[in-house]
């Protein structure tokens, strides 16, 4: 079984450690006999590309960074990955990526700049008289309502969702989608839109074979065997978290 | 007030060592601070004499004010720095003190303030150095120090109306501190690499800095050194750097590894050159016996055993460490141990683990220990490294506990190469050689 990762502009959206999730994906892809192959599909690239993938990911840069990025999703590619996004692709879009794909993000001088509104939710950065929302973070999701997954949040907007059902979990501790609602992220057809850095999958290795999983069920129409799997060390780094965390 | 409170914060400085407190690098200056703001303008009114060096950036500080201190005192020109590790105002305001007298007169001519990326614009504040050294910007420590941008703005807000006579050293092979040295009013210098000297063709992982400073685009490079650091142009707007300062010969007997101790060594040399017309031949001369600082390279001697110590904290570093390391070994299978703590001075978040590049370590090592607070994430990096190279990754977060299997499994006169981050690398001396001030 092969499956195609399109890897969204890994030059400019790679300052939090998110390359940890191709990593991730790429080792689990090995140990369930999947044929990974990663694509990075860039400035350059044609769009056409991205209906080709059978997984899609981006992760969170800076401000300039991801300025340059929506100006491309926007003159270029956002058509296509909203096409791909209905249509069911595996999908994981951290921090700044996820914030793309809202109505709109409205920076910390007021300025809207118009997202992709693939997703039905706002961002807005309350000003930088307002602390950013940092720290370990811990959410049950819709994936697997008893784990709590694990993961480290940086950013300035609050993003706000139009149906708090939509959202891809529930925090647990930290601060989530805008330290106020107790959610966290967007799960949308098959795509997550999340805040956790740390990186997200290594630690909470379910996640990655969700997302296998959901690629194979799409192209192959199949299900991945999952047995029991090694993953005690990942355990362990996320126990570490919660156990700080729920003193 | 002024004698008082040197008088006050001298006794501090004696006590703490005298009952082992510390080594008074911080508490003094806090207390002098604390009573009077004006503390830092009037002790360096009294020392007009005084030059007042500034070294700042991510990676090398440490390393290049040691170089400095090495070649000044061979040099004969007497000179302090702040503490390593207490690089705050209160830091600089401690190293004041100490070596001052009861008068507040410094018998020296050069003081030294290493200071971090984020501390840089406070302490310009404070005070105005003959000359500034910025030796690189690279992300590190996201969660405490904010993005390399938010830096870039505050050193920019910081120095563009910086007196005109102040000399400002940069590295004009990172194309933001190049494009910085354009716009602000100090007097500018520029060293660097030569293109010869790159190993690179393609931006690696690790770089922050992709796209031009001036119009936006992406950035070419003609070659590259390290992270993004390189020879850059952009086809839009002809952005590029000239006038670089290189000193491309031979450094045989520099005892420091890796190319990113190039950039430190060249930054010292242009300085020295410039500052005191220092000849950059008879500097060369002074290189053997040159100690490394702590934790850079520095080599402990334990039951026999030699450890390296390779301070890696961030992305680029730990990437340059491993570089390194590979130079000192060559391809002798050795042991190595990676220590991740996330202690305050460490940064609390540890995605960046994921930024580095570890393939290399699995073809030079036997066995790779892992400790720290977040051991466990560190040995999840690994293994998703390496899939079937498991086996050689032994977790144990305790660095005792650790220190005793190393023990086991190697035998006298090995070496073995230690990455630890900031806190970690505390923690690790600390066992290895004893309590030693900092």
């Amino acid at each position: 079984m092969k499956l195609y990762l399109g890897w969204f502009y890994p030059e400019l959206m790679s300052t939090y450690g998110d390359r940890g999730n191709i990593i991730a994906l790429s080792y689990w892809a090995k140990i369930l006999g999947i044929n990974l192959q990663v694509i990075v599909i860039s400035l350059k690239d044609p769009k056409e590309i991205i209906l080709k993938m059978d997984i899609l990911f981006m992760g969170g840069a800076q401000d300039k960074q991801q300025e340059i990025v929506n100006n491309d999703l926007k003159n270029h590619k956002g058509d296509y990955l909203k096409k791909a996004i209905e249509a069911g692709v595996s999908g994981l879009f951290v921090c700044g990526a996820y914030q793309f794909l809202g109505q709109y993000y409205k920076t910390a001088d007021g300025i809207k700049i118009p997202g992709l509104s693939i997703f039905n939710l706002y961002t807005e950065n309350p000003g930088n008289r307002f602390p950013r929302l940092i720290g370990d973070i811990g959410v049950k999701t819709k994936i697997a309502f008893d784990k709590i997954i694990v993961g480290f949040e940086n950013h300035g907007g609050r993003t706000y969702l139009s149906d708090k059902s939509l959202a891809f979990g529930e925090v647990v501790f930290g601060f989530g989608n805008n330290g106020r609602d107790k959610t966290e992220g967007i799960f949308y057809k098959n795509t997550i839109g999340t805040y956790l850095h740390g990186p997200i999958l290594p630690k909470n290795p379910f996640l990655a074979r969700f997302l296998l999983n959901k690629a194979i069920q799409k192209k192959y129409k199949k299900e991945i065997r999952m047995k029991k799997f090694d993953e005690n060390w990942e355990k362990k780094a996320r126990e570490k978290v919660i156990k700080e965390n729920l003193k | 007030m002024f004698y008082f409170l040197i008088f006050f914060t001298k006794i501090v400085i004696f006590f703490s060592r005298l009952f082992k407190f510390g080594a008074g690098s911080t508490w003094p200056g806090h207390l002098a601070l604390f009573f009077d703001s004006k503390f830092i303008k009037k002790i360096l009114q009294k020392n007009n004499h005084l030059k007042i060096f500034v070294i700042t950036g991510t990676n090398g500080k440490t390393t290049t004010v040691a170089l400095l201190k090495h070649f000044l005192e061979k040099n004969n020109v007497s000179c302090f720095s702040n503490q390593e590790g207490a690089n705050l105002l209160n830091g600089i305001t401690s190293s004041l003190i100490k070596n001052s007298n009861f008068f507040g007169k410094i018998n020296k001519e050069v003081a030294i303030f290493e200071t971090d990326e984020f501390n840089f614009p406070l302490i310009l504040k404070e005070l105005t150095p003959l000359a500034i050294i910025i030796l690189n910007l690279f992300r590190d420590q996201l969660d405490r120090y904010g993005e390399v941008n938010t830096i870039f703005s505050r050193w920019f807000e910081a120095l563009k109306n910086i007196s005109s006579n102040t000399l400002v050293f940069l590295n004009g092979d990172d194309p933001q501190l190049y494009y910085l040295g354009k716009k602000i009013s100090g007097q500018v210098f520029y060293f660097g690499l030569d293109k010869e000297e790159m190993p690179l063709k393609k931006l690696p992982h690790d770089m922050d800095f992709n796209y031009c400073p001036v119009c936006f685009k992406l950035l070419h490079y003609k070659k590259i050194a390290y992270s993004h650091l390189g020879k850059f142009f952009c086809l839009k707007c002809g952005f590029k750097s000239k006038n670089i300062f290189t000193s491309k010969e031979s450094f045989s007997d520099f005892p420091l590894k890796g190319i990113y101790n190039r950039y430190n060594l060249t930054a010292v040399f242009l300085f020295l050159k410039k500052i005191f017309g220092f000849s950059i031949d008879k500097l060369k001369l002074l290189l053997n016996d040159f100690l490394p600082a702590f934790g850079r390279q520095e080599k402990i001697t334990y039951n026999n055993r030699y450890f390296y110590l390779l301070l890696s904290k961030n992305p680029a570093g730990f990437n340059q460490s491993i570089e390194a390391s590979i130079s000192f070994i060559g391809n002798k299978k050795n042991v190595f141990w990676l220590i991740l703590n996330n202690k305050i001075p460490d940064g609390h978040d540890v995605s960046w683990i994921w930024d580095v590049n570890f393939k290399k370590i699995f073809l030079v090592t036997k066995e790779i220990f892992v400790s720290g607070d977040r051991a466990f994430d560190m040995a999840v990096r690994l293994k998703y490294e390496e899939t079937l190279l498991k086996k050689k990754i032994i977790p144990i977060i305790d660095l005792r506990q650790a220190l005793k299997e190393i023990l086991k499994v190697t035998k006298e006169k090995d070496e073995i190469l230690v990455f630890p981050n900031y806190s970690a690398m505390l923690e690790l001396r600390f066992i290895l050689v004893g309590r030693k001030f900092l």
